[in-house]
């Protein structure tokens, strides 16, 4: 962790100085200006009331008093509003004190050398204090902006501490741009297709809008400023991204003050590496969040598989074994009523162990369990097997069963298979009529081994066949007429998928019919076999 | 046909299964006794002496096939196995650990009865005088290597003759892909399934009436192969 702190926090601090020296020398000729008129009629000001002062004493101790009474506005004027107002209150108390308390008074001209000395000492020690306080002045208030800018970082990473998604950080720093930095901060979310959402009009000057437009959403983008020439602010762009992605684009303006631009570039800069840590911490977070999420899966298929294996076939076998005692029992073969009872419980007992072998399949593939043992296997065993375990739900339709002569084996989870075949079996039953014909036909055909299963039903429009595959689809025109819970084919396909095959379903439209093949590969058949 | 002194023991802990069992066995001239766990089912093979034992695998004491290893130190009793839903790599355990069959639940009383008079056939056999097995039409000389299909005789190879006569000594019951393997290919194919499965095809167009949908020798998905005792066992789901 402190290796990967280090790398992502020397990336913005570099970016930061370049950017700050940029602005810097593009505002090299608005410095002067930045003083207001305000301050330098203040400190003029200042110097007149010591004037004002110093003229109600006489002449002797007022100049005696004046060195030291005029350095009071000197001072103020560098505290208060820093050096120019102090310069211009150092030369105009010289020039008051030169006018009104040198000899002659009333005039600039010095009779006395000495005097002429001191004035221009007070000068000196006037210019020299004033630009001492001033820098003091400004040393203090860069020290106050520190700690504000840190008091508002720490109260920012305090949001993020309570980020827990994506969204909720991408609000968190709109709310913290827009509080701290006013409005002219704005957020664009990056697109699926590697862009960023275009801005609203008029949110952002079109010089912005336009960079915008043309930055994509790489990771490893670098900042960059750009210069509003109508208003001659500046305005800052840089991607928010962790190390997997980039989730959007944040531009500030960050105004035109030299003073002001090297700190809010430094905030800026500082939340946002804020910003990338958090969304590391995210990163790490939806990683573990999801690995929690498959051991759940995964406990609940265990579980599921538990109850389901134990508390459901229980009492299944139990009527399914009792059913085939009373099968056997002489009495019950001898009354046809009786006879035609048990084996309705049979029949029924059947079909509800079908729906939970399906529940169980199901609860398999969705916790992703499907991992086929494979085996070589004889196709002809696998239908055979098939056919055999729906021989109550084919009873009522004619069976043809064709193999070609020369099938290779094939390497498949055969229990798999078997399966998906039966789905197909039942499906076939379940769609075509009492009394028509269901035929399976085996074949080998360019290194695949092809089942196909075709009946004489109701057929598939296009439109269902674009839906067929997903989780529990069931046809409009079936659902009130055929019982069933549409994870048949669903589990048919994913089964067979797993085996490295396909299922393929064609139909000539409704009614007339549907034909599902499963295509399994088969590798070159085994030689060298001996007698 | 059975004889009436044969005694099952039932080792499952669910009442209606044993019920049902009782019932079913009780109607075909078995006499039965019960254990609900393991430790009654063991206590009970000791004492009394079954000539099959009905095992289930989900028992609340002990698992079965810790029962079945505790048996087998001591006992060649026949064990036929109940077990849950697919796990095929369970029942090739279990039969190599010394089960002589398997039913999965839900099941039919008549392929648990099946299954048991296997087992019994095969446990007395050493006490019957007949070599001859006799599977639906086909009968096996055991002794005078004879193979007739509807009393006419068919020829084999040598590793199809071997192949019928391991299934033939356990008619009935099935037989894993590793044991057959192993003893027909002793040497370096033994793990080779793809050559047991061409062996398979070749006898079914000797011995099948139609090799496509063979009944006599039938294929237990994942397990092995079985030779079917009498026909209409195929019919039995």
């Amino acid at each position: 962790m402190a290796r990967r702190l280090a790398k992502v926090g020397a990336r913005p601090a570099g970016t930061s100085t370049r950017i700050a020296a940029r602005v810097r020398a593009k505002l090299a000729l608005h410095r002067f200006p930045q003083t207001g008129v305000l301050p330098l009629g203040a400190s003029l000001l200042c110097v007149g009331l010591v004037t004002a002062g110093l003229l109600l004493l006489d002449q002797p101790r007022a100049l005696s008093l004046a060195p030291i009474s005029y350095l009071i506005p000197v001072i103020i004027a560098a505290t208060q509003w820093g050096i120019w107002p102090a310069t211009l209150a150092s030369i105009a108390s010289t020039g008051a004190i030169d006018f009104f308390f040198t000899t002659p008074r009333y005039s600039f001209w010095i009779d006395d050398p000495q005097e002429v000395v001191d004035l221009l000492l007070f000068l000196t020690v006037a210019l020299v204090s004033g630009n001492l306080a001033s820098r003091l002045r400004r040393e203090t208030e860069t020290l106050r902006q520190r700690e504000k800018e840190i008091a508002y970082l720490y109260e920012f990473s305090r949001l993020l501490a309570a980020c827990f998604t994506i969204s909720d950080l991408i609000s968190a720093i709109q709310n913290y741009l827009s509080r701290t930095l006013g409005q002219q901060a704005v957020f664009f979310a990056a697109t699926a297709d590697g862009r960023f959402e275009p801005p609203e009009a008029g949110s952002v000057p079109s010089v912005v809008q336009e960079s915008v437009g043309s930055v994509s959403a790489t990771i490893g983008t670098p900042s960059h400023a750009i210069i509003d020439n109508s208003t001659q602010n500046i305005w800052l762009l840089r991607t928010v991204c962790s190390e997997t992605a980039v989730h959007g684009l944040v531009a500030v303006n960050i105004g035109h003050g030299s003073h002001k631009v090297d700190a809010k570039t430094r905030r800026f800069e500082a939340m946002l590496e804020e910003v990338s840590l958090t969304l590391q911490r995210l990163d790490i977070e939806k990683a573990m969040e999801d690995a929690r999420l498959h051991l759940q899966a995964q406990l609940l298929r265990d579980a599921f598989h538990g109850t389901l294996s134990h508390e459901l076939c229980s009492p299944l076998a139990a009527i399914q074994g009792s059913a085939s005692v009373l099968e056997t029992m002489p009495l019950v073969r001898q009354d046809n009523r009786i006879r035609s009872l048990v084996e309705g419980m049979s029949d029924e007992v059947a079909q509800l162990e079908g729906f939970i072998k399906n529940l169980l399949s199901a609860t398999r593939v969705i916790a992703g369990g499907v991992i086929p043992r494979l085996e070589w296997a004889d196709p002809r065993d696998i239908v055979n097997a098939a056919v055999r375990g729906r021989v109550r739900r084919l009873a009522a339709h004619k069976v043809e069963i064709e193999f070609a002569d020369d099938l290779p084996l094939i390497n498949v989870d055969s229990g798999l298979i078997e399966e998906s075949c039966g789905q197909l079996l039942e499906n076939a039953a379940k769609y075509s009529p009492s009394g028509s014909t269901v035929s399976i036909d085996t074949r080998a055909e360019h290194g695949r081994v092809i089942l196909s299963i075709s009946d004489q039903g109701v057929g598939i429009t296009p439109d269902e066949q674009q839906q067929l595959g997903r989780r529990s689809f069931r046809s409009q025109r079936h659902q009130a007429t055929i019982p069933g819970s549409g994870l048949g084919f669903w589990i048919a396909s994913t089964f067979v998928r797993a085996n490295g095959g396909t299922i393929d379903i064609s139909s000539r439209g409704q009614g007339q019919g549907t034909k599902a093949s499963i295509a399994l590969p088969a590798p070159r058949e085994l030689t060298g076999f001996s007698q | 046909m059975n004889k009436p002194s044969n005694v099952v023991l039932l080792i499952d802990d669910e009442p209606k299964i044993r019920r049902f069992l009782r019932a079913g066995f009780e109607l075909h001239g078995f006499s039965v006794i019960e254990a609900e766990s393991a430790a009654d089912g063991l206590k009970a093979a000791t004492f009394n002496a079954p000539d099959l034992i009905v095992l289930d695998l989900a028992l609340p004491d002990l698992h079965g096939t810790e029962v079945l290893d505790r048996l087998r130190s001591w006992s060649n009793v026949p064990v036929i196995i109940l077990s849950v839903v697919s796990g095929e790599d369970e029942k090739v355990r279990l039969l190599q650990s010394g089960a002589d069959d398997y039913v999965v639940k839900p099941f039919g009383m008549a392929e648990l009865l099946a299954r048991s008079e296997a087992a019994l056939r095969r446990y007395f056999k050493t006490a019957t005088e007949n070599p001859v097995v006799s599977a639906g039409p086909l009968s096996v000389d055991l002794v005078g290597r004879a193979v007739s299909l509807n009393k006419n005789q068919i020829r084999l190879t040598r590793k199809e003759y071997r192949l019928l006569h391991i299934l033939a000594t356990h008619v009935g019951l099935v037989v894993t892909h590793d044991q057959l393997l192993k003893e027909i290919w002793s040497g370096n194919q033994r793990d080779n399934i793809q050559y047991l499965r061409i062996l398979v095809r070749k006898l079914r167009q000797k011995i099948e009436t139609d090799p496509n949908h063979p009944r006599l020798l039938v294929t237990e998905s994942g397990v092995g192969y079985r030779l079917q005792a009498r026909l209409e066992d195929s019919s039995v789901g």
